[in-house]
């Protein structure tokens, strides 16, 4: 059986009819059943603000995809072009015109290719080193909180040692020690690879804790007890009445660490240890503008308004989904 | 000599007056230095009649390399070590063609068919305190001794000191070629009839005086702590240091900061070096950005390195009195491993030359004030640059496009072995630049370059120091690409500008300045012979020719010719360096 967010529920077993709130309000007679996905999608719908921040996430993901025909369309040279035309005689990037609407770089690239080409650095880290991090971390989470005892010793000090880790020092260091030949016989080297692995390795403790709380809690619920005493095993307990039930708080807690994540790419980009020249991102971008932004201020502008746009909007829908899985505002923190 | 981050050049003259003169010696004779003629009085630089005091201000992005004069051989460590040693001859700031006698008191005297120099020196010259006596002859020569110590390492030692007699065993103990007659007499005995070489090669600051009796314990360390931590001056200046002679941590802090003050022992009756100032505060690192907007502002400051290009256009369009061009200040170009990997088949050499957009990295540096396209090894202001060919160089398609020729390169990768004009090995190359501001970018049109014809690259920018020292410099590392390699003349002699880049029996293991491992022996012959040859005009004959065939054999690809640009605050009178790419001298800057 598969349920919902952990306080919609009522009881074990079985599928459970919630009354629609809205029309049991009005009086009309006969409530109608509603699934918990219908009722966390009418949720989700009524808030305007996250239903901007999906349609803007949508979006970057399809402009991220779909970029050489973005740029195509646009009617803008590629993010590598350098396109002498664009500097003046002192070398001097020139502001946004007809020919380039964001304005070219140092080099003569154009600004919009490379923020659009740029939101696949972003997007990449952001949602694979997530995804990563919440599978790490649920799985950790769910074996501390599950058998208790020595494991969840073990698991939660680690957490705590990892918790410490300076994931800025960290990216620093790999990024110098590792370039031209990389580490590890080559596999370890700046870049994007690189990036979501780090990502992953650090965010992971919050999701891990999380998830623990989480099953603390519901290992000792009516259902489970009931589960255990007709003799299910431990993995079916695990797989069939604890799982579903992290759904919405892992998703809710995972689409916070997105926003999270593409601000770390940005940064360690920013300290020269992320994607490698001439890849574009957003956050070296930043790094290579700042020299010259008493000069030109549209080398900074588009790529900041790109990422804080991004982050919101990741925000926003992550607050919109956690209003919409919890309506009673009884959010589950550790 | 590396001319890294550091650019200099001349003061006092408005720019389009330089740019003028510039170019018109650059169009026409330019054998000597592009700002006189030879015989004329030095162009605006007003070197004597200045007010006396005051401390400079120096802000300097990168940070020094070495200050033991043993070790030195780039343009920053130089404008230190020329403020603060001697070497036994020198060119005055507004020269880079005529040595003035220094440590040494009058031009040596050649004897032998061109075998043996004897140099005199002059008495009342005295080390700075701890050592406080007066120099003598042995002083003259432990410094060069110990160029052969493998604790200091003098990269120049085996090209420019190699033929004293006995230098190849030598390894740091007296050399049987340098015979001291007497306290103020020093005799070289070399090999070969090259004293001609020799004579410039005394201007390195190898040979300015070392005192043995307290050298000798800090050259049995490896490597050596002179010029680390302990320095002994005899110019007008010295690092500040303890009464024991350290100076680090005192006068030097590695990456903060330097202090220059005035050497109490120095005579200045033995010295054509006027010494204005009172003191000189060096402050390492900053934004090369926030550096130049803070000395462009400011009344008493000048920056040692060059100005990032965005502030060269700010400097010229508002600042216009406290910037100048030094042209023929060095090259850049990237280097191409001619000893290993696809590099080593000349036609992928020559499409990489031809592809490679000359014109963006000029812009890229600051427009063409800043540079202009590179043509040729040779580079304006040194002899034999017209002879081969000037400014357009020599005229084989490949050279004929600085803003990159697509279809010259197609037809280059075509005869390389890959039909549909892009590469299609598997092999990544490796390119390692440095993160510099203008570097990056050079270094990103390069790699570009690469790309469009189908090569695959792994690119690295790192600080310019690990750039060199870890990776361009060490042949072991199979770098296939080092996109910010550069040159300048160590001294007037063209044998400096192209023996030691591109000379197969120059490459080292490490500390290589042949950063691509050229080594092809009808090239090698060509240099050995010219390094015999006698006489400038001859010289620069022979080496123009070898200028040639390194173009024929497109051993690396160009990128400008440098012509450093140099910012002073607005009180500042900064006299440079002609010879040095137009460094700031601090022996002759003043503040008004």
């Amino acid at each position: 059986m598969t349920t919902g967010a952990a306080d919609i529920l009522v009881a074990g077993e079985g599928r459970v009819d919630l009354l629609d709130p809205a029309a049991a309000a009005t009086g009309s007679a006969g409530a109608l059943a509603r699934t918990p996905l219908q009722l966390f999608w009418r949720r989700l719908r009524s808030d305007r603000l996250a239903l901007i921040a999906l349609g803007f996430v949508v979006l970057l993901v399809l402009v991220a995809v779909a970029a050489p025909l973005v740029v195509q369309i646009a009617g803008v040279p590629g993010p590598n072009v350098l396109d002498p035309n664009a500097t003046n005689a002192f070398g001097a990037p020139l502001g946004p015109s007809a020919g380039h609407p964001f304005g070219v770089d140092q080099l003569g690239r154009d600004v919009f290719a490379r923020v659009v080409y740029g939101a696949r650095a972003s997007l990449e880290v952001g949602l694979l080193g997530t995804a990563l991090a919440t599978l790490i971390g649920t799985v950790v989470g769910l074996l501390a909180g599950f058998h208790g005892g020595w494991v969840d010793t073990l698991l939660s000090r680690t957490i705590d040692v990892v918790l410490c880790f300076p994931v800025l020092l960290l990216g620093l260091g790999l990024g110098a020690a590792c370039d031209v030949h990389g580490c590890a016989a080559g596999a370890i080297q700046p870049g994007v690879p690189t990036i979501i692995a780090i990502v992953a390795l650090v965010n992971w403790t919050y999701i891990a804790r999380i998830v623990r709380g989480q099953v603390l809690a519901l290992r000792e619920r009516d259902f489970v007890l009931a589960a255990r005493s007709l003799g299910a095993s431990n993995t079916r307990i695990l797989t069939r009445e604890i799982l579903p039930n992290l759904l919405a708080p892992v998703i809710v807690y995972s689409s916070l660490l997105i926003p999270q994540n593409i601000l770390l790419e940005a940064a360690l980009s920013f300290l020269g240890v992320g994607v490698r020249p001439p890849t574009a991102s957003w956050g070296q971008m930043l790094a290579d503008a700042t020299p010259i932004f008493t000069t030109a201020w549209w080398y900074m502008v588009f790529p900041g308004l790109a990422l804080l746009f991004t982050v919101l909007a990741f925000n926003l829908l992550g607050d919109g989904l956690q209003d919409a899985l919890n309506p009673r505002g009884q959010v589950t923190h550790t | 000599m590396l001319h890294k981050g550091a650019r200099r050049r001349t003061a006092a003259l408005s720019i389009t007056a330089l740019l003028a003169l510039g170019l018109a010696a650059c169009g026409s004779g330019g054998e000597s230095s592009v700002h006189q003629k030879a015989g004329e009085s030095p162009l605006g630089q007003k070197l004597y009649g200045k007010h006396r005091g005051g401390t400079l201000i120096v802000y300097d992005h990168e940070d020094f390399e070495h200050l033991d004069p043993g070790e030195a051989y780039g343009a920053e460590d130089y404008t230190v070590l020329y403020a603060v040693t001697r070497p036994l001859y020198s060119y005055p700031p507004n020269s880079a063609t005529t040595l003035k006698p220094d440590v040494a008191a009058a031009p040596p005297i050649i004897s032998n068919g061109g075998r043996t120099l004897t140099v005199h020196i002059r008495p009342h010259i005295y080390f700075s305190p701890p050592v406080n006596r007066e120099v003598n002859s042995g002083d003259v020569a432990y410094a060069i001794d110990r160029g052969a110590n493998p604790n200091v390492a003098n990269p120049y030692f085996g090209s420019y000191f190699g033929d004293l007699v006995g230098a190849e065993a030598a390894k740091g103990g007296p050399i049987p070629g340098i015979e001291t007659p007497n306290k103020y007499t020093i005799v070289f005995h070399l090999t070969k009839p090259s004293a001609t070489l020799f004579y410039g090669a005394l201007s390195l600051p190898l040979s300015s005086p070392v005192p043995p009796e307290f050298v000798k314990p800090l050259d049995a360390h490896s490597p050596t702590t002179y010029g680390t931590e302990y320095l002994v001056a005899t110019g007008p200046y010295m690092l500040k240091s303890n009464s024991q002679g350290k100076f680090l941590g005192i006068g030097y802090q590695p990456g903060k900061s330097l202090t220059l003050v005035r050497n109490p022992n120095w005579n200045p009756h033995t010295d054509y070096r006027p010494a204005y100032l009172n003191q000189i505060d060096v402050n390492v690192g900053g934004e090369s950005s926030v550096i130049g907007q803070q000395v462009l502002k400011s009344t008493d400051a000048v920056q040692n390195d060059s100005p990032a290009p965005s502030i060269v256009q700010q400097a010229y369009q508002h600042y216009p009195r406290q910037i100048t061009f030094t042209p023929g200040s060095g090259t850049y170009y990237a280097s191409l491993d001619n000893a290993r990997g696809p590099f080593t088949n000349i036609d992928l050499r020559k499409a990489v030359w031809a592809e490679l957009d000359r014109d963006a990295i000029v812009k890229a540096r600051g427009g063409s004030l800043a540079a202009q396209p590179m043509t040729h090894f040779l580079y304006p202001g040194v002899a034999g640059f017209q002879a081969a060919g000037g400014a357009a160089g020599l005229r084989v398609d490949y050279n004929e496009h600085p803003e990159g020729d697509p279809t010259v390169a197609a037809k280059y990768m075509k005869l390389a072995g890959y039909p549909s004009g892009k590469y299609t090995g598997s092999k990544t190359l490796q390119v390692v630049g440095s993160n510099g501001e203008p570097e990056q970018a050079m270094a990103q049109v390069v790699n570009q370059a690469l790309q469009n014809l189908g090569f695959k690259t792994h690119l690295s920018l790192l600080e310019q120091s690990a750039m060199y020292d870890k990776y361009c410099t060490v042949p072991a590392q199979e770098i296939d690409v080092c996109p910010n390699v550069g040159w300048a003349r160590d001294f007037a002699d063209p044998q400096t500008v192209l023996y030691l880049p591109f000379d197969g029996h120059a490459i080292t293991p490490s500390g290589n300045s042949n950063y691509g491992q050229v080594n092809d022996p009808a090239i090698n012959a060509a240099m050995e012979k010219a390094t015999l040859t006698v006489g400038e005009p001859a010289r620069a004959d022979a080496w123009a020719k070898i200028d040639d065939m390194l173009v024929q054999d497109a051993v690396a690809a160009p990128e400008v010719y440098a012509s450093d640009a140099q910012i002073e605050g607005s009180d500042v009178e900064g006299v440079d360096q002609l010879w040095n790419s137009g460094a700031w001298d601090y022996d002759f800057t003043s503040l008004k």
